[in-house]
């Protein structure tokens, strides 16, 4: 029986067979709690000094776009769980964290991600996300664990596609734990 | 305002340059990122969480890193490419007080229906080497 851990973070616990049965499986259709704000894009574009005129300047972006878009870089952002809600328990749309494995910690390796179109100031995003890939146990430099393959699906509030992802993370205990 | 850069699909060449872009990672970058980004996993904000998952310090995120390459990429190709594509492994993290350098060299320059596109190779480095090396598809206006 799988049981979930609250702090730091929300992860499930259980078995390697556990996480086996969750393979192709998707996880909950997520409405994005954060709109696409310009203030959201100018923090991120602090973040990264990225002077691209497309998230800064109205009136070239206006021409170029159609308006201020948002960075791609920000396309998960949107997506994250707010650390406290009025009514809602604190959980990730991300299917990765809700896998049964052994590993205490984890660290994201690596993205694909192919872009269809655009987000404009205003637009809510909403993501599914569906379990590819687990790896056999892995010992490495960090730990002993299990690599996780989802895809996601990312789509506007007009059910437009924006971006499909791919991500690998790796779920583990370290060396001493 | 000055008019941006804009480079056009027509221009490019396959094994071209990209200018290097740097950027410094002091502590209040990361701590930055984490409200940028949204994400509190505690790695991002808690040395010690960080060093006890095996890491030596707090780390930059995916999303800082993505943005990162995407900066990279545009500065060379100017705010009228559309980014179609970035694939990227993290190898190893990017820590607070940290510099990153990111270099590119356009790879390959090719059409696909009625886009122009090209592959850029982008590599993230610190001064420990070659930290995040990344791909990335962008798609260029024509002259």
């Amino acid at each position: 029986m799988a049981n979930v851990a609250q702090a730091p973070f929300p992860l499930t616990f259980g078995t390697y067979q556990d996480a086996l049965k969750l393979v192709g499986q998707a996880g909950q259709k997520t409405v994005a709690e954060f709109s696409v704000t310009h203030e959201a894009i100018k923090v991120y574009c602090a973040l990264v000094e990225d002077p691209n005129p497309s998230y800064w300047d109205e009136d070239f972006a206006r021409r170029q776009w159609g308006g201020i878009v948002a960075p791609p870089g920000l396309l998960l952002s949107w997506c994250m769980a707010l650390e406290w809600h009025p009514h809602k328990p604190r959980s990730h749309y991300i299917m990765a964290l809700r896998v049964p494995l052994p590993g205490d910690t984890l660290i994201n390796v690596a993205t694909s991600t192919e872009f269809d179109r655009h987000l404009y100031l205003g637009d809510r995003v909403s993501v599914q996300d569906r379990l590819v890939q687990i790896s056999e146990e892995k010992d490495t430099r960090l730990g002993i664990g299990h690599f996780l393959t989802t895809e996601a699906e990312f789509v506007n509030q007009n059910g437009q596609r924006v971006a499909v992802q791919t991500n690998q993370l790796f779920r583990y205990r370290t060396h001493e734990a | 305002m000055t008019e941006p850069t804009r480079k056009f699909w027509d221009d490019v060449t396959e094994g071209e340059a990209l200018p290097q872009v740097r950027m410094q990672v002091p502590y209040a970058k990361v701590i930055l990122n984490a409200a940028a980004t949204n994400d509190y996993f505690p790695g991002h904000h808690d040395p010690e969480y960080a060093r006890a998952q095996g890491p030596r310090n707090i780390y930059l995120n995916t999303m800082a890193i993505e943005g990162f390459i995407d900066r990279v990429a545009t500065n060379w190709a100017g705010p009228h490419a559309f980014l179609r594509k970035r694939q990227m492994q993290m190898r190893a993290s990017i820590y607070a007080e940290d510099t990153m350098c990111g270099d590119g060299v356009v790879r390959r320059r090719y059409q696909e229906g009625a886009r122009n596109l090209v592959d850029i190779e982008i590599k993230i480095a610190t001064d420990e080497g070659v930290r995040v090396p990344a791909m990335v598809t962008l798609e260029l206006p024509r002259r």
